[in-house]
């Protein structure tokens, strides 16, 4: 495997400082979850808004998607060896990463601007 | 390779029995990738919430359909043990545990508190 910017040290470090803040946030969100369900929608509204948690709900969905990224690269490239494949399903999974993160990231500044 | 070599011929995925430890590490490549393919239905799903009552509303119709219910099964065990050996990976990757016997033992303990956790969750949300 020759293409650059795709193996080294460094995703090897994101991938495993992402999962422990991505493991720390979903502990935190579960115990939220379970202690107050069921939630209306004005609390889960006011929840998100509280800026602890918009804040380390943005930080959450960037570490996510950096976290999958690097995952979903290292079985393509461990299970598709031919080269225009898997350039096209990276670059298919860029996509539906940085599409999703937009959506998230607008539904947030959404509710912080209501 | 020599005649007597007794490995397998050709890789039958329903011969290949795995150690316990290979369980974990496939369990944790498929978990991770459905929780991927998950991601875009989280956003479509957030971002709905987040919009008013209707919003968060139709958003608690769509979660508690059937198909729903058996989809955040799957999503809920893929986290869990996601998770679980992703903490087991950290403590390898401080080489603890690295010997044959120690890095069975952390495999089954993964599996073990996954259920336990399972059970856990599967009692405080159902009764």
């Amino acid at each position: 495997m020759s293409s650059p910017g795709l193996q080294g040290l460094r995703p090897w470090i994101i991938q495993r400082i992402s999962a422990v803040y991505i493991g720390l946030f979903v502990i935190y969100f579960a115990s939220v979850l379970l202690t107050s369900l069921p939630l209306s929608a004005g609390e889960w509204r006011l929840w998100m808004t509280w800026p602890v948690n918009t804040i380390s709900t943005g930080l959450f969905i960037i570490a996510l998607l950096w976290h999958c990224w690097i995952g979903i690269r290292d079985v393509v490239l461990d299970y598709v060896p031919n080269v225009v494949v898997r350039m096209m399903l990276l670059t298919l999974v860029v996509c539906v990463l940085f599409g999703s993160g937009l959506w998230m990231m607008k539904a947030l500044i959404l509710v912080l601007a209501q | 390779m020599a005649a007597t070599d007794s490995r397998p011929f050709f890789l039958n995925l329903i011969k290949i029995r795995l150690p316990v430890q290979g369980m974990v590490s496939i369990f944790h490549r498929v978990t991770g990738v459905l929780m991927f393919i998950a991601i875009p239905f989280m956003a479509w799903l957030l971002d709905m919430s987040l919009q008013g009552e209707q919003g968060f509303s139709h958003t608690i119709e769509i979660l508690s359909a059937p198909f729903s219910l058996f989809v955040i099964a799957i999503m809920t065990w893929s986290l869990v043990h996601h998770l679980l050996a992703g903490i087991r990976y950290l403590f390898i990757d401080f080489e603890l545990g690295l010997s044959k016997q120690q890095s069975r033992y952390s495999a089954w303990l993964v599996f073990i508190i996954e259920f336990i956790l399972l059970v856990l969750l599967f009692w405080v949300v159902c009764l």
